[in-house]
């Protein structure tokens, strides 16, 4: 490996540069971009997403990257999601459905949760994986290292979403994202579009605590 | 002794005669062709080994001959040897000298293994024979180039033994005989000059030319003791003497006439066993056993340039009970690591009802030359890219089960739970289709489906949720289906509850009316 290319990983970055290259991939919403490192998701590593409910748009906020990247060819690979990912919607999203895989294992069975972690690991040591998606609530610190080596090593975008009570654990995943909804004020009204406030919690090699609020 | 050569007649009559020193250079009365060079493989353990290759640890085994009293050891094999245990000795004394593991001979199972060893071979050279019961003879000449010489091949043989679990030893020559003949007095001999044969075969004790008992006494009455000596005693004396048939395997032990061996075929599928020296349950010890088949099917599948991608398992124990799995392959393969990866991962995932004692593998389906990459289940395409694809699933496949793994496709119907669907193993990819259904899918239709609709509690006609749920006043009636058994007829909402999750939810029509979330936006 030549210095150059090593510096292209996300792992490394100048110490007296500031900024890092913007090397993200756009995540497809200019304020989102705006307060990621590199300008943009990263291509490689964990990315946490915590967030106070489900289906206040956690999966909204990288649904247009994942399309991008199943365009591409690359895979898009979801294990044990808390339910079916709803075909029709993810093509009205742009994904490509030809290269979405799913790990679907058996609910409450002991075993379950060690076979999702092992077949996450697995997906994103892949090199053909663009994106491992992850729904676990309790994860070791010494494990969330694991998974982010795994996902360094095979160069994939791992996702981890996980509910916001998590937030305080301290974790290896370079960049961590807190979500919350934005409610309306008045009660009756009904919010749609949904509104979303995003935090950065953690961002290695930029700042953290930027905030920015999308409209979906 | 448990070998004997049985084309060898008796010797009849033996009389004290003088011995002639005889001029060691004869006349050849034929030359053999100059490229021929034979490899042959002794197995002096093999009776013991088909029984202990399939162990993981390193316990004391004997293999146990005779009647009641009269029993006696066999063979040892080396941690038995350390405990001072020979063949020969008496398994009562044997007892004495440590924990024994007592095993009885399985010559049928002999046999099998020994056409194992031949197809396992036929990877270094397609020109097998077997020389019954313990050895494999091969002619390597054509191989040498393929192997960098005599050395690689050598070494790729002793590697591959070691990892079948075999010890042996092997010995190479311009003559079957010579090669079989010096392996089993010497360990890894190498005489590639016919001339240069005399020398080496010289010593050799006459055990080797494995004679029938009275014909190894006539000789020895005479004082002959080495091939040698008994080569120094003139032909008429031989003759005389022995068997007409001991001068011509010293013509053809020298190269003098021709000596022609049948070589094997291979035969169309692939089948082996192993039998295990005890009932196992633990599924690490079946997957050491598992690697030895594995490694054999692989020596076939190269000597046939071939692949497989499926495998056929059976574990049994006896007549009592049987277990079959197969292991599918993604795509062809005869790498025999990721076989056994999958094999491992397959094991660890099963539960064995009883302790079984045996392991079968049988390939009956052969894939020739290199696969075509068509698109399959997952549109697989290139071919690299495809490879390491393949082995992926395979992998999580064994490990997790063939129905963990999933891919989606969209069906033309309107209703909600039947616009998509799994698609099966096997199954090619369809592209394109439904795409105009659902252009604007991007917000009718949320991104999770709940798998099992809930039935949601309703106060004053207002389902809750945290609370109440608002609703969307846009809503989409889907009332189809009527020509199936599974017509519906409901009113979904977009909805949301007072945490901000949005949801999708429907009010049945008809029947009660209820109130049920099927979705998830988010």
């Amino acid at each position: 490996m030549t210095l150059d290319e090593l510096l292209q990983r996300a792992c490394v970055w100048h110490a007296r540069s500031g900024a890092p290259p913007l090397t993200g991939m756009s995540s497809g919403y200019a304020a989102l971009d705006a307060i990621l490192p590199g300008g943009g998701w990263p291509c490689s590593g964990l990315t946490e997403i915590l967030s106070a409910d489900t289906g206040i748009g956690a999966l909204r906020l990288v649904l247009p990257t994942l399309a991008r990247l199943s365009q591409e060819g690359r895979w898009i690979i979801w294990v044990a999601p808390p339910h079916v990912p709803y075909s029709p919607a993810l093509l009205g999203h742009g994904l490509d459905l030809t290269r979405v895989l799913v790990v679907d294992l058996p609910e409450d069975e002991s075993r379950t949760r060690v076979q999702a972690l092992w077949a996450y690991e697995q997906a994103l040591r892949f090199g053909d994986c663009g994106a491992a998606l992850l729904w676990l609530d309790a994860l070791s610190n010494l494990r969330l290292r694991r998974l982010q080596i795994a996902a360094e090593a095979g160069s994939t975008w791992g996702l981890v979403f996980r509910p916001v009570s998590r937030a305080a654990q301290p974790s290896p995943a370079p960049l961590r994202l807190e979500i919350e909804a934005l409610v309306d004020p008045l009660p009756g009204a009904v919010a749609s579009p949904a509104a979303l406030r995003v935090n950065v919690r953690k961002a290695r090699g930029a700042q953290a605590g930027l905030h920015c609020q999308l409209e979906l | 002794m448990p070998h004997s050569l049985p084309s060898m007649t008796t010797f009849r009559a033996a009389m004290p005669a003088p011995i002639r020193p005889v001029d060691d250079a004869r006349p050849a009365t034929r030359t053999l062709p100059a490229a021929a060079l034979w490899l042959h493989i002794h197995l002096p353990q093999l009776p013991l080994e088909i029984l202990t290759r399939g162990m993981a640890q390193n316990r004391a085994c004997v293999l146990v001959q005779g009647e009641g009293n009269r029993r006696k050891v066999l063979m040892a094999n080396t941690r038995a040897a350390t405990l001072g245990i020979r063949a020969g000795m008496p398994v009562g004394a044997a007892h004495a000298l440590g924990e024994l593991l007592e095993l009885e001979r399985n010559p049928r199972a002999e046999q099998h293994a020994l056409e194992n060893l031949g197809l396992w071979a036929m990877q270094l050279t397609p020109l097998v024979s077997l020389v019954p019961p313990d050895g494999v003879l091969l002619e390597v000449r054509g191989s040498l180039r393929l192997f960098h010489g005599l050395d690689g091949l050598l070494a790729r043989l002793r590697q591959g033994l070691k990892q079948l679990g075999y010890r042996a030893q092997y010995a190479v020559a311009p003559t079957p005989l010579a090669a079989t003949l010096l392996a089993r007095g010497t360990t890894h001999s190498v005489v590639q000059d016919v001339h240069e044969l005399g020398r080496h075969l010289g010593g050799l004790p006459l055990d080797v030319l494995r004679l029938a008992p009275s014909e190894q006494d006539a000789l020895e009455s005479i004082g002959v003791r080495s091939l040698g000596e008994c080569r120094r005693l003139s032909r008429a004396d031989l003759a005389r003497r022995l068997s007409p048939a001991l001068l011509d395997t010293f013509d053809r032990l020298y190269g003098q006439t021709r000596d022609p061996r049948p070589t094997m075929a291979a035969p169309e599928l692939f089948e082996a066993s192993l039998e295990l020296p005890w009932e196992v349950r633990n599924a690490q010890t079946l997957v050491t056993a598992g690697e030895r088949l594995l490694l054999e099917l692989q020596g076939y599948l190269r000597a046939h340039a071939a692949m497989t991608r499926h495998l056929h398992w059976r574990l049994s124990n006896g007549t009592r009970y049987e277990e079959g799995f197969d292991i599918r392959l993604t795509h062809p393969t005869r790498d025999h690591d990721h076989m056994l990866l999958l094999l491992r991962e397959t094991l660890m995932r099963m539960t064995l009802k009883e302790p079984v004692t045996a392991l079968e593998l049988k390939v009956d389906e052969l894939v020739r030359g290199n696969p075509s990459m068509e698109a399959d289940l997952f549109g697989v395409r290139h071919q690299a890219q495809g490879e390491a694809y393949a082995s992926f699933l395979d992998r999580l496949r064994s490990r997790c089960g063939a129905q963990a793994l999933r891919a989606m496709e969209l069906q033309s119907d309107h209703r909600p739970e039947a616009a998509w669907r799994w698609r099966e193993n096997d199954e090619p990819a369809r592209r394109g289709g439904m795409k105009t259904l659902f252009s604007d899918g991007l917000n009718t239709r949320p991104v999770w489906l709940v798998k099992e609709p809930v039935t949601l509690p309703t106060q004053h006609g207002v389902p809750q949720l945290d609370g109440p749920l608002r609703l969307v006043p846009a809503r989409e009636r889907i009332d189809t289906g009527w020509w199936d058994e599974r017509g519906l007829a409901r009113d979904y909402f977009i909805a949301r509850t007072s945490r901000g999750s949005r949801l999708w939810v429907y009010k049945e029509l008809d029947g009660e009316q209820r109130w049920r979330l099927h979705g998830v936006f988010e």
